[in-house]
């Protein structure tokens, strides 16, 4: 668990990315809130901001006396977000440490096309 | 998630009896112990007695006899529940404050597990000195259990007697430890140099003003039975301030 | 939520000493709270108030609504364990729980045999000579299977080792879980408690300076370390927490950074690092000091 975020935030991007991995299924039941709250050892209240989080995003529903589920679509509409941070994230900083290095833009496609190609 | 079940609150009897077994929760200290010293020293003095009064003619016999009234051997056990009385105070008050016990509820509390373990003592000795007595003394003319202290009278008076007793040994212990409790060892030094200032101040009165007759009349007119009944009225005052010290008392560390 | 805890202008002297200054707080229901400070702060004086083992100088306290000096219907629903707990002479862990049961009535006798094997109690022996970890485990025990719906744990996991304090916290989560009531443990070890808060109230030389929820809090500091250049350029007019540097590196805490803020912080080359709990809490402490120094 890294500090310096809130940790519900954690707990709602670990399970998106188990969602957007196929590990978590739409469909199919997600841990119940004691269940993260155990496994991470942390408040039960914090664990259930997090899936909340993920409630009102539309990615989980509640099935009353059930559980919390994986919403249909909700594989394909987190992608779709993801994708949008993906350049703020991901790519900014590629191409600042690249610029950094005095690595040009070219030789940096280049470096993406070979390891694409392992 | 299920939610915690709030059973109905105890009563104020439950929760004073609650307390009072919880002076009995490990009987060792107030029951088993007791009786096994008391044993110990009675097997001890069996000894003693088999050991010179078998040895002696009968008119030795009755002389000794008459010395063995002021046998000392059961005043241990007094003694015993005075510190049994310390204890309460002073190390289970706090522990039962940590169960949520209120202070007056702990004294009450305490004060039943008094008087229910002075009715059992009282009661114990008085069968053993009714046993002493119908053996003439064990068989040895031995005497314990009826020694002068607890009167020439039959056995209720006996009873009585011993009854009293722990009672006042049992609240006056109860109260020095609440002075402890409360105002630590300032406050007991202070008691006792006020006690003794009193006890000592009243001892000159007397003295100088050779008024010690008035004393011995007072108990002398209160009858035996009597003057030990008059304790009832130190007991009864040892209860009462007992009580009113420990209400404000904190368990300081 | 419904408070369970109401405190206003509270303020306990002793003698010359002044260990709780005019505290006002409110605990609610069915949450677990943590009440932080260093060693001598007030947090056992608050405790002791609170459960009407020590009686206020001044100002006022409700728990359930009422006051809980010699209040029985109110101290039924409480557990206070301290550290410095003292047992009957010659008690045994089983005569703790035997009579335990008898002062709170939702006492689980499941529960509580589980955590004595859990910590490895032998209940046959004399506590007098038992280990500081073992006698702190009779306490931890009764705590938590006495499942008053108002708990205090007053540090009495200090005489516990790391494993057996692990024990300790998840059983508290697994039965807080499952069985709500409201838990306030205080501590200065507060790295190792910090997830399991909900609630969290810092009290330094008696008086409260934070009275936040934990999540909330954890947000509001992170450390942007880097050249002292890129550092100050990026801190601006924010707020600063502490600050820390060795030649021309500088780590600087400021407050709470959006994730936009965040993404720009990396994008300048600074990196962002984590401030655990414990390290806000001491710069937070630090700061007051300070604003008490000029203000004196």
């Amino acid at each position: 668990m890294d500090e310096s975020r809130p940790i519900f935030l954690q707990i709602a991007e670990q399970i998106e990315n188990d969602i957007i991995s196929g590990q978590l299924a739409e469909e199919t039941q997600v841990p119940s809130i004691n269940e993260f709250a155990a496994f991470y050892r942390i408040n039960p209240a914090t664990a259930l901001k997090g899936v909340t989080l993920l409630v009102e995003a539309g990615a989980l529903y509640k099935k009353r006396g059930i559980g919390m589920f994986v919403a249909d679509g909700a594989q394909a509409s987190l992608k779709g977000k993801r994708r949008d941070q993906f350049s703020a994230e991901f790519v900014r900083p590629l191409v600042a440490e690249a610029g950094k290095l005095g690595i040009t833009p070219t030789q940096l496609a280049e470096m993406i096309r070979k390891e694409d190609a392992k | 998630m299920t939610t915690l079940t709030d059973h109905a609150p105890a009563t104020p009897l439950q929760r004073i009896v609650r307390v009072a077994k919880l002076h009995l929760a490990n009987p060792w200290t107030t029951v088993v112990v007791p009786w096994m010293v008391v044993g110990i020293i009675f097997a001890a003095n069996f000894a003693i007695w088999w050991i010179i009064l078998s040895n002696l003619d009968p008119s030795e016999k009755v002389d000794a006899g008459e010395g063995l009234q002021w046998s000392g051997a059961s005043m241990w056990i007094f003694v015993y529940m005075m510190v049994v009385a310390v204890q309460a105070i002073s190390i289970t008050f706090p522990f039962a404050l940590g169960y949520g016990v209120t202070r007056r509820d702990y004294y009450l509390g305490s004060a039943l597990a008094f008087v229910g373990l002075s009715a059992m003592y009282a009661a114990g000795l008085t069968i053993l000195s009714v046993i002493e007595e119908a053996t003439g003394g064990w068989g040895l003319g031995g005497r314990m259990f009826t020694a002068a202290y607890y009167g020439d009278g039959a056995w209720p008076e006996r009873l009585f007697i011993y009854f009293v007793a722990f009672l006042f040994f049992f609240f006056v212990g109860a109260a020095v430890a609440s002075v402890w409790v409360r105002w630590r060892a300032n406050g007991l030094t202070v008691f006792f140099v006020v006690l003794g200032f009193i006890l000592i101040g009243g001892a000159a009165l007397l003295t100088f003003t050779a008024s010690w007759y008035l004393v011995g009349n007072f108990f002398a007119g209160a009858g035996f039975l009597g003057s030990y009944a008059w304790s009832l009225v130190l007991t009864a005052i040892a209860a009462v301030t007992g009580f009113f010290i420990l209400r404000r008392a904190t368990p300081r560390a | 939520m419904t408070a369970v805890i109401e405190v206003a202008g509270l303020t306990k002297t002793f003698g010359s000493v002044t260990a709780v200054n005019d505290v006002s707080f409110t605990v609610e229901e069915n949450k677990i709270y943590g009440l932080l400070g260093r060693n001598g702060a007030g947090k056992t004086t608050l405790m002791q108030l609170l459960t009407g083992q020590d009686f206020a100088t001044s100002g006022s306290i409700e728990v359930f609504g009422q006051s809980p000096v010699e209040n029985a219907k109110v101290l039924q629903r409480v557990s206070f364990i301290k550290e410095s707990q003292r047992y009957p002479e010659d008690f045994k862990p089983k005569h703790v729980f035997k009579s335990a049961p008898w002062f709170f009535a939702n006492w689980d006798q499941d529960f509580a045999d589980r955590l004595i094997a859990d910590f490895r109690l032998p209940v046959d022996r004399r506590i007098k000579k038992m280990s500081r970890g073992q006698v702190s485990a009779i306490g931890v025990i009764v705590g938590l299977a006495s499942r008053a719906p108002l708990t205090f744990f007053d540090e009495p996991y200090l005489g516990l080792d790391a494993v057996a304090r692990q024990i300790f916290y998840d059983r508290l989560l697994e039965d807080y879980a499952n069985h709500p009531r409201t838990v306030i443990l205080s501590t200065h070890l507060i790295d190792e408690v910090a997830n399991l808060l909900e609630h969290v109230i810092v009290i330094d030389e008696g008086r409260i300076i934070i009275d936040e929820d934990a999540d909330t809090l954890r947000g509001s500091a992170t450390a942007v370390v880097g050249t002292s250049l890129a550092v100050d350029a990026f801190v601006g007019t924010r707020e600063v927490l502490h600050r820390d540097g060795i030649g021309g590196l500088a780590s600087v805490t400021v407050g709470g950074l959006s994730e936009k803020e965040r993404a720009d912080a990396r994008a300048a080359g600074l990196e962002l690092s984590p401030v655990s709990l414990q390290q806000l809490i001491i710069r937070k402490t630090n700061l007051s000091e300070k604003e008490f120094e000029v203000s004196a």
